[in-house]
């Protein structure tokens, strides 16, 4: 794929520090944003926590619960802006996706309310003090290819 | 017929993606691994966690060169001297992989390249030792002295280089426009041979994308920063500062003689490419093993599903490991 993404400073620190409030504990949530009129660039613009979730230091498991009303609201602004993709962390440990990442994506990707079909998926490495380092991965037949 | 230069860079960089390789960086990632482990299990207390750095961590890789980089970051204690942590972890490289690799003391790190295996695949991976700067504190600045087993520019052997690998990483990772520029210059390094530092590429690329101003499409991104390099790195007191230490001046890797050449090659190529854009092909080429692959995909963005909008509302509930 000819991709690109794209995410501001401050979202990106928004969602380490996200992170590191749950070490060592995994955390995660909603990636927002949009993609350019030619489908080659996704802007990140915002990310949405869950209001439930069950983590522990390999595993996170959010809900989707209450984010409709926000996400319809998302959609209204100008340029629309829309689930584009998930994030999470890997305390003391890489950016590597496992097994169990890919599934829920094509899960994700695959399920009826999901109109996007190339979802972006952002593994974070922390530790107890910061980011070790982050990758993005874009969906695409049943595979996670890592951006460039 | 001239060339479209933008797109045709667009295709250089396209069929120089990791991506096109994945099965081989499996391969590294699985060496890698075990060699992470292998240290663990070795040093124990002695380390802390094995750092990737390098290129593919940069997210500057190309694929027709690249290794992967782990640093080791030793406690304060461990050893004595540096000179001593470089010969240990070398000693038990040597006997731990000796057999099936050569392993080999470079300037800051010991490489090892594990011999062909059936599919003619040359495994290459660096292991860069390096000891706190401050006891018990590398998790709080991420401080490292390297040793500097052979000369490096100025740098005599026998010498300590302190460095901060995050910072490095950090400093290229998020700017985007840069990262493909430095992708470019090394895919002209590699193809023509050229012996310059990747390090010290992408310093002076982000330099003249903060100092110039740099925009517009991916030749003109291209054109202007190989103009500040023809212009600046001849010039008295031009300085390239490693962002995990200002007091390293990376510009003095290079001798003067050195600095001389690479502005006449900026020079020539601008010239040359001016002259005929066709000569762009022959600084900048692509990966031919990835061109017609790339033909049929280079138009792939991101999709919608049929009949559907890009509104989505995601699964209730999903688990991530």
């Amino acid at each position: 794929m000819d991709v690109e993404v794209q995410i501001p400073e401050g979202l990106l620190n928004k969602i380490v520090n996200a992170g590191i409030k749950m070490y060592p504990k995994e955390y995660g949530g909603f990636l927002i944003g949009f993609y350019s009129e030619d489908f080659k660039i996704l802007h990140i613009t915002e990310t949405i926590l869950p209001s439930e979730y069950r983590n522990s230091k390999y595993s996170f498991e959010r809900s989707a619960k209450g984010i409709k009303g926000e996400l319809k609201r998302l959609y209204s602004l100008n340029p629309k802006q829309y689930y584009v993709g998930e994030w999470h962390t890997h305390p003391d440990n890489s950016t590597q996706f496992s097994m169990t990442d890919l599934n829920a994506m094509i899960e994700i990707t695959e399920y009826k309310t999901v109109g996007i079909s190339n979802p972006t998926l952002m593994i974070l490495s922390i530790n107890k003090s910061g980011l070790n380092d982050f990758e993005f991965y874009v969906y695409n037949d049943k595979k996670l290819l890592r951006y460039e | 017929m001239a060339i479209n230069k933008k797109e045709y860079l667009q295709e250089v960089l396209e069929t120089h993606k990791m991506s096109h390789v994945n099965s081989l960086l499996d391969k590294y990632r699985d060496k890698r691994k075990s060699i992470k482990e292998a240290l663990e299990d070795y040093y124990t207390d002695k380390i802390y966690s094995p750092l990737n750095s390098g290129s593919y961590a940069k997210h500057t890789a190309i694929n027709t060169k690249f290794d992967l980089d782990v640093v080791v970051p030793f406690k304060k204690k461990s050893f004595s001297t540096l000179e001593e942590m470089f010969d240990d972890v070398f000693d038990f490289l040597n006997d731990t992989y000796g057999t099936e690799a050569t392993v080999r003391k470079q300037k800051v790190s010991i490489g090892i390249i594990f011999y062909k295996d059936d599919d003619n695949h040359e495994i290459s991976i660096d292991i860069v030792p390096g000891r706190e700067l401050n006891e018990d504190q590398y998790n709080e600045d991420n401080k490292l002295n390297l040793y500097v087993n052979s000369k490096y520019g100025l740098l005599a052997e026998k010498t300590h280089l302190l460095t901060n690998i995050k910072a490095q990483i950090e400093h290229i990772k998020s700017k985007d426009n840069e990262r493909k520029i430095i992708r470019l210059l090394k895919i002209w390094k590699s193809s023509n041979n050229e012996d310059y530092k990747s390090f010290l590429m992408e310093l002076i690329t982000v330099k003249a994308f903060d100092k110039d101003n740099i925009s517009g499409n991916l030749w003109e991104m291209l054109e202007s920063t190989m103009e500040y390099i023809r212009d600046n790195i001849t010039k008295d007191g031009f300085t390239l500062s490693d962002p995990g230490n200002s007091g390293n001046n990376v510009a003095d890797t290079l001798e003067s003689w050195q600095k001389e050449n690479l502005s006449t090659k900026m020079k020539n190529m601008l010239d040359r490419i001016e002259d005929n854009s066709d000569n762009l092909k022959i600084y900048f080429p692509v990966n031919p093993d990835f061109k017609e692959e790339d033909n049929t995909k280079s138009n792939e963005g991101y999709g919608v599903k049929t009949g559907a909008s890009t509104f989505s509302v995601p699964t209730q509930n999903q688990r991530f490991g």
